[in-house]
C-alpha cells in the first residue's frame, strides 16, 4: 500500500502563512528598534501580520473538515494542554488578538507601547516555532521528528516575513526602504542560515532509519527533486542571498539605491516567499512513515 | 454507499432525547452509546435473520442475514453450512452490496437503431422476445437457439427448462472457460467429473495451480490449515507463489502448461520403481500396461526439460507420494491450471486421476474420495414434469465428443453464430463476452446474432452486446430453489429472499423465464411458484420449504461417507480407465501422454497466466465499492513478473509496463517479485471492465481475456485461457 | 474492569482480506474507511520465497500517541482501556493521523472526521455482534480477543504460550500482539 499524504497543500500554507504572520511582526518590531524613521514600513508589517495569520487559519479550518460542517467543535480545541495544536491555537489565537490591537493603534495614529511590542514578539516566536514542533512531535515521520524543524521554521518564518515588509516596501515606500540597512544585513543572513539547517536536516534524517532515507531521497533526487533544488535551494535560497550579496557588498551604494536594484530586491524577496512556501509543501509532503513491520521470516 | 444507510448518526437521531441532546451538544462518549443502545433494545427498529447464501462465486456459503428496518445490516457464516463453517471470505461481505449498488439494471432495456439501450415495459420486452424465438424456430428449428449460464440454484433450473420447453437442446454453463476440460477429462479416467481431497487428513496433498487462499471456500481453507498444522507435506504446483504458500511446505515453480508434463513423470517414477498399490490396480483399472508402456517416454529427467522442476525434486515428490499413500493425492482442483488453460489440460486431468489411483488412494482416508449427494426425486405434481427432451444434440457436441453435455462448450455455440447455425441467444448471470475468451472475436461473433438477450443485475459487457437486456433482481431479493450439496455428510441449503425488491421494476429470474415461456408459447411448463416448486422438491426428501427456511441448512447424516468403501466408477467399463476408448475415438491418445501446449513462449516472450485474488470473482465482483477499494489500495491490477526477468528488462517494482502480443496491447503497473517464474507473467483476471456504466470497475487495469486469442482445447472443448504468450517492456524505455 | 487486547497470528493469515470488509460491513463504514490495512512481505529468492501478511489496525495504545495530540479530546482513551474516537468533538485536524505511528487511523470523506478500529464497541452496541467482526469473520482463527488482565482468558494464555508481542516493541505500549 503507498503511502498518502496525510495534510497537503492547505496545511502547507497555513504553516507559511502564520510564520510569515509571526514573521512579519518579528520584522516591524526590529524596524522600531533599530529603524525608527521608517514608520511607514513598520505599518506594513503591523498589517501583514494578522491578515497572514488570520488567513491562514481560515485555509486551517477549511482543511478541517469535521470542524467546517461543524464549527462548534472548534470551541472544543482548548481541551487537551498536552497538544501542541491546543497550544499553537493559544499562540495564534494570542498573537492575533495583539496583532490587530497593534493595528488599531497604528489606525489611531497612537504609539505602540514597548511592553506590547514584546509581547508580540513573544507570540510571533512562539507561533513561528509552534508551525515546526506542530509537526516535529510526530514520532512517525522521521523528516519531522527532529529538534531542528521547529528552529528551521521559526528562521524560515522571519525571513519571509521580513521578505513580504521589504517586498511591498521596494513597491510603496521606496525612500524607507533604502535607509533600513540594518534589516537588509540581518535578513540577508537568514536564508543562509536556513541552507545550513536544511543542509543538516537532510543529513540527519537521511541516517536515523530508513523511512527518514527515502524522505530525502524522494526530495534530493525523487519525485520532489525538481521543486526542492529549483524551487527551495535555487529560487528560495541561493538566488536570494547571491543577489543580496551583490547588492550589499558589490555594487556601488548608487546602484543599490536605483530603481533597478529594487527590482532586483524585489526578485529576492519574491524569490523568499517562494521559498518559504517550498519548504512547508516540501516537509508536509515528501515526509515518509517509519516502517512498522519488519520482514520476520 | 447509499444514503439510505443506517449509519451511526441516523442511529442516533431515533434515539432518547437526552441521547440527542448531548449529540446536539457535539459530545457523544461510550457511555452515551451504551444508554443509546439500551434505549433503542426498548422499542426500535425492527430486527429479522434469513438464512440465504452468497452468490459472490460459485460455493454459495450460507450464512445469516441481518435486516434491521428492511436493510441488510450484517452477514454471518452459518456454522451448519457445508462450506461456509461459519465464515464468509471478503467476496462475500463485500458482494452483498449489490443489492444496494447505485450500478444496478432497474428496467428491462432494449437496444434502438442507433446502438443506444432505452426502457422499455416488460410487455413490450417479452413481446418482441418471443416473436423473435418463434420467428427463429419456424425458419431454423429450435436447435438454432442457446442459452449460457453460470449456474444458481433457480437459474440454472429455469434456464434449461426454458430452453428445453422451446425444445433446444443448447444449454451450456460457463464451464467452457471454467472447469470443463478439467470435469471431461476426469469423466474419461473414472467416470466422474470430480473427487474431494481429504486434505485435512492427509499425509501429503499437491495442488496443481489451485490455491485454496486465493480462490477462497472457507471450509477448504480450514481444511488446508489443519493438514499444514498437522504435519501434512502440503505441495503448491503453481507459476506462481500463491498465497496458500502461508499453509505449504513447497512451492513447486513449475512453467505454465506443462503440469502433465510433471504428472505424467511422477507417474513413471512410481510405476518404474514399482512403487504404485498393485493390487488396487489389478482389481479395479483396465489398460494399465498401455499407459506403463506410454509412461516410459517420461522420466524425470525428460520432465526437467519440460517443466523447468529439477528431476530429483520431481523423483523425490514422487517417493514421498509413495510414502504417504494412501493417505495422499493429487487435489483435483477447480479452474486453476486444468480446468481449462491449456491444449492438454482435459489430459492432465486424466493424468492426475490416474496418478490417484497408483496411490490406491480413492475412498481412503486422507485420499481422494467420492463423496455421496443427494438429490430432489421425482416430483408427482403434474405442473412440474419435465417438457420432451429435446430431439438434437447440443451444437458443439460433434466437435467436441468429450465436453460433458451437462456443461457443453459456449464456445462452439457462440463460434456458431458465424455461420448462423445458431441466431439467438440468451445469457443468465453470465459475462461471456469478457471472461471466456478473445473479447474482440466474441463480440464479432454475438453480433452476428439475431436475437441476443442478456439477464443480469448490472450492465456486463455481455449486456452491452445484447438486443434485450432484462434486469434480474439481486440475490438477496428473491427465493431460490434448494441447493443440494454434496460431501461427506451431503446437505440441502436454501436462498431465501432477504430483503424486499430494492428496484421495483426487477424481477426475479424464476419469473423472468416463465413469463418470457408464456410470451414463447411454452408457458404450459411454468405454471407454478419458485416456492411451490422448492417445497415440492424437499418434501421428496423429507423435508418442507418452511422447515429449511428456519434452519438455512439440513443434512443427510443417514447418507454420510464411509472410507474404505469401494468406489463405483462410472465409467464405460466399471473401472478407472488407463486408456479410453472415447479419448481414442476424439483424436486423442488411449492412455494419456504429453501434449505440447498450443504455444510456447520464445526468446523474450512471456506466457500470460491468470487466476483469483481473494476478494474477487472473475469480473462479476469488480463493480462492488468495498472490494475494488482494495484493489486500488494495494494497487493490485499490477502484474506480477519475475525480479530476474524484470532487471534484464529493465523494469522496476511499480513501473508502468506495456503488455502487448497479437490479439492487443495495454499498460499496467508492474509488480517485480521473487514469487513468479520466469516464463510467465501473471495478470489478475478480474479487471478491465470495458462498460461505462459499471462506474466502479470501467477502466481499472487491464483485461486477461483481450490478450487471449479465440481458440478451443481439441476434443474438450475448454476456452484455452492461457495459450497467450505476451512482451512486456517498461512504458518509455 | 477488563484491560482489551487482541492477538494476531501472522502465521495464520492468508492475505484474504476478510476482516476488513467484514469489519466495514457490520460497522457500516465506508469503502474507503479501512480500519485494519496490511504490510506484505516476501522474503528470499526465486523459488525459495516466503510470505507474510501483516494486519495492522488501531493498537489501542496505553501511550496513545492520537489521544496525546489531539487537541479537542475526540481521541481519548475510554473504558477497558479502548481506545475511543468521540466524532462529535473531531474537527477533522488529521493530527491525530499524523501521530499514529501505525497509520492505522481513516478518514471519512463524508463527515471529514477521523476514525479507526474501535474493538467493535460501536457494533458490539447496535447490533448485538458478541465479538469483534475481524476476530468473528478470519477464516483461520489467526486473531483472539479478549481480556489481558485475566490471565485464564484465550488471549493471555496464547501470548503466554506463544510470546507473542506488539508490532513494534514497547513504542507505544500497544494491546495488540503479533505472533510471527
Amino acid at each position: 500500500m503507498s503511502f498518502e499524504p496525510i495534510w497537503g497543500a492547505i496545511i502547507a500554507w497555513y504553516l507559511f502563512l502564520a510564520g510569515l504572520g509571526g514573521g512579519a511582526f518579528i520584522t516591524s518590531a526590529f524596524l522600531g528598534w533599530r529603524h525608527p524613521e521608517a514608520v511607514s514600513m513598520r505599518k506594513v508589517g503591523h498589517l501583514i501580520a494578522p491578515i497572514a495569520v488570520i488567513v491562514g487559519l481560515v485555509l486551517l479550518m477549511f482543511d478541517a473538515e469535521g470542524g467546517l460542517h461543524n464549527p462548534l467543535r472548534f470551541a472544543l480545541l482548548l481541551t487537551n494542554f498536552g497538544s501542541v495544536m491546543t497550544w499553537g491555537v493559544v499562540f495564534l489565537g494570542g498573537f492575533t488578538v495583539v496583532a490587530l490591537v497593534v493595528v488599531v493603534l497604528d489606525f489611531l495614529k497612537k504609539s505602540v507601547p514597548v511592553w506590547l511590542d514584546i509581547v508580540g514578539v513573544v507570540f510571533a516566536v512562539c507561533v513561528g516555532a509552534y508551525t515546526g514542533a506542530l509537526l516535529g512531535v510526530c514520532k512517525t515521520f522521521p523528516l519531522w521528528n527532529n529538534a531542528l524543524l521547529p528552529i528551521l521554521f521559526l528562521v524560515s518564518a522571519v525571513s519571509a516575513g521580513a521578505a513580504s515588509v521589504l517586498l511591498v516596501a521596494v513597491i510603496r515606500h521606496a525612500d524607507e526602504f533604502n535607509r533600513v540597512g540594518v534589516l537588509k544585513k540581518f535578513h540577508f543572513c537568514l536564508p543562509i542560515i536556513e541552507l545550513v539547517l536544511v543542509a543538516a536536516l537532510m543529513f540527519i534524517t537521511s541516517s536515523n532509519s530508513v523511512a527518514g532515507w527515502n524522505s530525502v531521497m524522494s526530495l534530493l533526487v525523487g519525485s520532489y527533486a525538481p521543486l526542492f533544488w529549483i524551487g527551495l535551494v535555487l529560487i528560495g535560497l541561493v538566488l536570494p542571498t547571491a543577489l543580496e550579496t551583490w547588492l550589499l557588498f558589490f555594487s556601488p551604494k548608487e546602484f543599490e539605491e536605483s530603481r533597478k536594484a529594487h527590482w532586483i530586491s524585489f526578485g529576492s524577496d519574491a524569490g523568499v516567499l517562494v521559498g518559504g512556501f517550498l519548504l512547508r509543501f516540501l516537509v508536509v509532503m515528501a515526509a515518509l512513515p517509519v516502517t512498522i513491520t519488519v520482514p520476520m521470516l | 454507499m447509499s444514503e439510505n444507510a443506517i449509519t451511526r448518526r441516523s442511529f442516533l437521531a431515533g434515539s432518547a432525547g437526552a441521547v440527542a441532546l448531548t449529540a446536539a451538544a457535539g459530545y457523544m462518549g461510550f457511555d452515551a452509546w451504551e444508554q443509546a443502545h439500551a434505549d433503542d433494545a426498548s422499542g426500535g427498529g425492527e430486527t429479522k435473520t434469513v438464512h440465504t447464501l452468497c452468490n459472490a462465486c460459485s460455493s454459495k456459503c450460507g450464512y445469516t442475514a441481518y435486516v434491521v428496518n428492511g436493510r441488510l445490516t450484517k452477514l454471518i457464516g452459518d456454522t451448519d453450512h457445508p462450506y461456509s463453517k461459519g465464515k464468509l471470505c471478503a467476496r462475500g461481505y463485500g458482494y452483498s452490496q449489490i443489492a444496494y449498488s447505485e450500478d444496478r439494471l432497474t428496467d428491462p432495456l432494449k437496444k434502438n437503431g442507433q446502438g443506444k439501450f432505452e426502457a422499455i415495459s416488460w410487455d413490450q420486452a417479452y413481446s418482441e422476445i418471443a416473436e423473435k424465438v418463434r420467428a427463429i424456430i419456424d425458419a431454423d428449428g429450435p436447435q438454432a437457439l442457446a442459452m449460457v449460464q453460470d449456474p444458481r440454484p433457480s437459474g440454472k433450473y429455469y434456464t434449461k427448462r426454458f430452453m428445453n420447453a422451446l425444445g433446444s437442446a443448447n444449454v451450456y454453463t460457463h464451464g467452457a472457460a471454467c472447469n470443463l476440460s478439467k470435469e471431461s477429462g476426469m469423466t474419461q479416467a473414472i467416470g466422474t467429473g470430480s473427487y474431494s481431497s481429504d486434505v485435512a487428513n492427509s499425509k501429503m496433498t499437491m495442488f496443481i495451480g489451485r490455491s485454496y487462499a486465493d480462490a477462497i471456500r472457507p471450509s477448504s481453507v480450514v481444511a488446508l490449515q489443519k493438514a499444514h498444522e498437522k504435519g501434512a507435506h502440503i505441495v503448491l504446483v503453481d507459476p506462481r507463489c500463491n498465497n496458500s504458500r502461508v499453509f505449504a511446505d513447497e512451492w513447486v515453480p513449475i512453467n505454465p502448461g506443462t503440469d502433465l508434463a510433471l504428472v505424467l513423470a511422477m507417474s513413471n517414477v512410481l510405476v518404474t520403481h514399482g512403487r504404485y498399490d498393485k493390487e488396487f490396480v489389478a482389481a479395479n483399472t483396465v489398460g494399465f500396461d498401455e499407459w506403463a508402456k506410454e509412461l516410459a517416454e517420461y522420466p524425470p529427467e525428460w520432465a526437467e526439460g519440460v517443466t523447468g522442476i529439477p528431476a530429483d525434486t520431481i523423483a523425490r515428490l514422487a517417493m514421498e507420494f509413495a510414502e504417504a499413500a494412501p493417505a495422499a493425492s493429487i487435489e483435483p482442483s477447480w479452474r486453476g491450471a486444468f480446468g481449462c488453460s491449456y491444449e492438454n489440460s482435459g489430459e492432465t486431468a486424466r493424468a492426475i486421476c490416474l496418478f490417484n489411483t497408483l496411490l490406491g488412494c480413492w475412498n481412503q482416508k486422507g485420499g481422494a474420495l467420492f463423496t455421496p449427494s443427494v438429490s430432489a426425486g421425482k416430483l408427482s405434481d403434474e405442473r412440474f414434469a419435465d417438457p420432451k427432451k429435446p430431439e438434437g444434440k447440443q451444437v458443439g457436441a460433434a466437435e467436441y465428443p468429450l465436453a460433458l453435455s451437462s456443461m457443453g462448450t459456449n464456445l462452439a455455440a457462440a463460434q456458431a453464430a458465424e455461420d448462423g447455425t445458431v441466431k439467438g441467444m440468451f445469457f443468465y448471470n453470465s459475462n461471456m463476452a469478457a471472461g471466456y475468451s478473445n473479447t474482440a472475436k466474441l463480440a464479432e461473433l454475438l453480433g452476428k446474432l439475431d436475437l441476443m438477450v442478456v439477464v443480469d443485475v448490472q450492465m456486463s459487457e455481455t449486456a452491452m452486446l445484447a438486443d434485450y437486456v432484462l434486469p434480474d433482481t439481486s440475490y438477496l431479493e428473491r427465493l431460490e430453489l434448494p441447493e443440494f450439496i454434496g460431501g461427506k455428510v451431503p446437505a440441502v441449503a436454501l436462498r431465501d429472499q432477504v430483503i424486499d425488491v430494492v428496484h421495483p421494476n426487477t424481477r426475479p429470474v424464476d419469473r423472468i423465464f416463465s413469463e418470457l415461456a408464456e410470451a414463447c408459447g411454452v408457458g404450459e411448463y411454468f405454471r407454478f411458484g419458485v416456492d411451490e416448486l422448492a417445497d415440492a422438491q424437499l418434501q421428496t426428501v423429507g423435508l418442507s420449504l418452511d422447515a429449511l427456511k428456519q434452519t438455512g441448512t439440513a443434512h443427510f447424516p443417514e447418507k454420510e461417507f464411509a472410507y474404505g468403501t469401494a468406489p463405483k466408477f462410472k465409467t464405460p467399463t466399471e473401472k478407472v480407465q488407463f486408456t479410453s476408448e472415447a479419448c481414442e475415438k476424439a483424436g486423442l491418445s488411449a492412455a494419456p501422454v504429453w501434449v505440447e501446449p498450443a504455444v510456447m513462449p520464445m526468446g523474450d516472450e512471456l506466457r500470460l497466466i491468470g487466476g483469483k485474488q481473494a476478494i474477487h470473482s472473475h469480473t462479476q465482483t469488480a463493480n462492488i465499492e468495498d472490494l475494488m477499494q482494495i484493489t486500488k489500495d494495494y494497487d493490485l491490477t499490477r502484474v506480477w513478473i519475475n525480479a530476474d526477468v524484470a532487471r534484464r528488462l529493465g523494469i522496476e517494482d511499480g513501473d508502468e509496463v506495456e503488455v502487448s502480443n497479437t490479439q492487443h496491447t495495454g499498460r499496467v503497473r508492474a509488480k517485480v517479485t521473487q514469487r513468479m517464474n520466469p516464463t510467465a507473467l501473471y495478470m489478475p483476471s478480474h479487471y478491465g471492465c470495458s462498460s461505462p456504466d459499471q462506474h466502479t470497475a470501467y477502466e481499472v487495469g487491464l483485461r486477461q481475456m483481450d490478450f487471449v486469442p479465440f481458440h478451443l482445447e481439441p476434443a474438450y472443448g475448454g476456452a484455452c485461457t492461457q495459450e497467450a504468450v505476451v512482451t512486456v517492456k517498461k512504458v518509455g524505455a | 474492569m477488563a484491560r482489551y487486547g487482541m492477538l494476531i497470528n501472522t502465521k495464520k493469515c492468508i492475505g484474504c482480506y476478510a476482516c476488513r470488509v467484514a469489519c466495514q460491513r457490520q460497522n457500516d463504514l465506508l469503502p474507503t474507511q479501512d480500519f485494519i490495512r496490511y504490510e506484505e512481505h516476501e522474503t528470499g529468492t526465486y523459488p525459495n520465497v516466503a510470505i507474510e501478511t501483516v494486519p495492522l489496525q488501531c493498537m489501542h495504545c496505553e501511550d496513545a500517541p492520537c489521544a496525546a495530540v489531539c487537541p479537542t479530546g475526540a481521541a481519548y482513551i475510554g473504558a477497558d482501556g479502548i481506545v475511543g474516537v468521540d466524532e462529535g468533538r473531531c474537527i477533522g485536524c488529521k493530527y491525530c493521523m499524523a501521530a499514529c505511528p501505525y497509520q492505522v487511523r481513516v478518514h471519512n470523506e463524508k463527515t471529514g472526521t477521523v476514525d479507526k478500529c474501535r474493538f467493535c464497541t460501536v457494533s458490539a452496541e447496535t447490533s448485538g455482534t458478541k465479538m469483534c467482526s475481524c476476530v468473528e469473520a478470519c477464516l483461520t482463527g489467526a486473531r483472539i480477543f479478549g481480556d489481558l488482565d485475566d490471565p485464564a482468558s484465550d488471549i493471555s494464555k496464547e501470548i503466554a504460550a506463544t510470546n507473542a508481542q506488539p508490532i513494534a516493541g514497547d513504542l507505544t505500549k500497544s494491546k495488540v500482539f503479533y505472533v510471527r
